[in-house]
């Protein structure tokens, strides 16, 4: 799908939008009783900060002479949302289900999402890799890994 | 200084370290093979492995796999005239027309022979300037050290191209602020966190040039359809042809080279400019040398045009380590990458470390050298085996980066909630991307922003709370001019030229 955008438009709109809720946020930041008289306190720079943002995606919104319009390239949008959301997974899986276990599906799963069939080559790149991986961490270099809540529950 | 070379030597020697260098270049150059994956997501893969080692070895991988990467690139530019990474796209401007005509083991060799004498002459020069800079800077106030941040940020935007200098400031002013995030350092106070206990100790570093440069590149790579068949062209490459050079051949191109080496190396230590501006701006100055008919040759398979670039790439890449590490700010997004992980292994590179550390110091100068070296002698022979490690199925190699980015910060932290706000980041960098913001400016924004804070307080508090530093201490005032002017120069310039124009214009029409 091509899509014709003004792209400095959109990205002056969110850039502007960002740096006005950084702005508001820094007049959230707490303060010590005195801090008033000091030239300096900790949102001295965020306030900078936010009205350089500002008069930056100003400059961009409006700034920008020639008409800016390109055509984003086309894009697997889906594959990337595929992937996105196997790592969201593997993030919420990996301590429940252990290192080695949660690893070896998430490749597996990548292997599969990305085309790969051969059953024989997505087992050899997945359980025995991830297994000398974490033997490597955990028995060579000492660094611990919890083995996940289902293995101790399992008594494992 | 001889002294200081041994201990480098003694240092980068020893059999951990040669390991090391040897592993880094290997890896760089197939990382930098890679489409789409540069020596910044080479350097930032590596990150969580340096975190294991003792600062010099880290440090010696990573310079590895630096120069690695840019050789690596190198390579996928003349072999399927797919840049690995910016730096690089000039090379195939003469490298893939030379490999189209059978030539592709001659452009690698000269390439790397190139590359070569530009790192060895980057490093002789280092050896000489980095400590008499290191010497100098020991002078330096909170107040330069300030102006020198701003320095670096406004010449990253400077030379981010025509048109792009908002949007690179305006990535510098978002890695500023993701930099506030978490605990003010010098009163306690909670910045940005929301209440979040996960936010108290700021974004961490690694995480976000993981998400930025590791996984966004990766997904970006493979939404894009194009790299594919990018790819594919790869396993056409079984003959690469002879890689000798003649005697005419290498008196043509040798003052080409050491003509782009010491331009390389010049542009290289001006923070912000790097290697791409170093490619491009020599081989530009070898076409204007060129004769008449050796201009016409330039684009088509040009030995000199290969050169020019490869030798200069190499010696920016050299010379970004200058301001590295003798002032502690990082010219170039690798370099960027570098400093934060030193930072986050103790070491704090500055004019102290010349004498706090003098065996990273120098153990980094030394195995520059030694890096190119290896490149020479032992990837270049290899490049076919390594090439053909490319032809590992894109649907096996992708999961796997990305593995190895997800557990390379979950390793450091040990916090499964990591991953999920690396995702998020890599969501954000690829829209970054699409609407053509560049990221690097962010990672160095982010990396400097801590010590430009606390160099602006010093600052302010030994000059009794006022701004006059920036006019009344020479040094301060001339940074901050020549700031001023790598960012207002060229805009101020072209408004004179359209002004003049207008006026000479307007006499015409008068005279008429």
């Amino acid at each position: 799908m091509y899509m014709t955008i003004a792209k400095n438009r959109i990205g002056g709109l969110i850039f502007l939008a960002l740096s006005l809720a950084y702005g508001y946020s820094t007049t959230l930041i707490p303060m010590y009783p005195g801090d008033e008289y000091e030239v300096f306190t900790a949102k001295t720079l965020p306030a900078v900060l936010a009205i350089i943002g500002v008069i930056l995606s100003l400059a961009l919104l409006f700034g920008s002479r020639d008409e800016q319009k390109s055509e984003l390239p086309k894009l697997d949008w889906v594959i990337a949302a595929k992937l996105m959301a196997l790592m969201v997974a593997y993030g919420l899986v990996l301590e429940f289900l252990g290192f080695l276990i949660a690893t070896t599906l998430f490749l597996i799963c990548g292997y599969w999402l990305l085309g790969e069939r051969r059953k024989t080559l997505m087992f050899f790149c997945s359980l025995p890799l991830v297994t000398v991986f974490w033997y490597g961490l955990t028995q060579l270099l000492g660094i611990y890994l919890a083995p996940g809540a289902v293995l101790q529950w399992m008594g494992v | 200084m001889w002294e200081g070379i041994y201990i480098g030597v003694t240092t980068a020697v020893m059999p951990f370290n040669l390991l090391m260098l040897f592993v880094g270049c290997f890896a760089g150059t197939f990382i930098g093979m890679l489409p789409g994956l540069g020596p910044v997501s080479a350097v930032a893969l590596m990150i969580p492995i340096t975190y294991g080692l003792d600062p010099s070895s880290g440090i010696i991988l990573m310079a590895g796999v630096y120069y690695g990467a840019v050789f690596g690139g190198s390579t996928s530019s003349i072999l399927i005239n797919a840049p690995g990474c910016a730096s690089t796209v000039v090379t195939a401007f003469d490298g893939y027309p030379m490999a189209q005509r059978g030539q592709a083991g001659k452009a690698l060799a000269l390439a790397a022979y190139s590359s070569f004498v530009g790192g060895t002459i980057g490093a002789i020069f280092l050896i000489f300037f980095a400590p008499m800079l290191a010497t100098v800077s020991l002078s330096f106030q909170s107040s330069d050290y300030f102006a020198l941040m701003v320095l670096g940020l406004t010449a990253v935007a400077a030379f981010a191209g025509k048109g792009n200098i908002l949007k690179a400031l305006m990535m510098c002013v978002l890695g500023l602020m993701l930099s506030t995030v978490g605990t003010d350092r010098s009163n306690g106070v909670e910045r940005f966190t929301f209440g979040s206990i996960e936010f108290i100790d700021g974004l961490s570093f690694l995480l976000l040039a993981m998400a930025t440069f590791a996984l966004a590149e990766v997904v970006m790579s493979v939404m894009n359809k194009s790299t594919d068949a990018q790819q594919s062209k790869v396993n056409n490459t079984s003959s690469l042809g002879s890689m000798k050079l003649t005697k005419a051949e290498i008196k043509k191109v040798a003052p080409t080279v050491v003509r782009s080496s010491v331009l390389g190396f010049v542009v290289g230590v001006l923070p912000g400019a790097g290697a791409t501006i170093a490619a491009f701006l020599a081989y530009g100055v070898e076409r204007n040398f060129a004769s008449a008919k050796d201009k016409l040759g330039f684009g088509k398979g040009s030995l000199r045009g290969l050169a020019a670039p490869e030798a200069a790439n190499n010696a920016a890449s050299t010379g970004s380590f200058v301001p590295l590490l003798t002032l502690g700010i990082p010219g170039s997004g690798t370099t960027a990458v570098m400093l934060g992980a030193l930072i986050a292994s103790g070491i704090q590179p500055g004019p102290q470390l010349f004498i706090d550390h003098p065996d990273v110091f120098w153990s980094v100068i030394v195995s520059m050298y030694l890096g190119n070296v290896v490149l020479l002698i032992l990837n270049l022979p290899l490049i076919p085996y390594i090439a053909k490690l490319l032809e590992v199925p894109r649907p096996i190699l992708i999961p796997l980066i990305l593995f190895f980015s997800l557990t390379g910060v979950y390793l450091v932290s040990f916090n499964a909630f990591d991953i999920q706000v690396m995702v998020i980041i890599c969501i954000a960098a690829i829209g970054l991307k699409l609407l053509d913001f560049p990221l690097a400016p962010m990672l160095l924004g982010f990396i400097l922003g801590g010590m430009l804070e606390d160099n602006l307080r010093r600052a302010l508090l030994i000059h009794d709370e006022s701004m006059s530093f920036l006019w009344e201490r020479p040094l301060t005032a001339v940074i901050m001019t020549i700031a001023m002017l790598a960012l207002f120069g060229q805009p101020l310039l072209n408004f004179i030229r359209s002004k003049v124009g207008q006026r000479k214009e307007q006499d015409v029409f008068d005279s008429e």
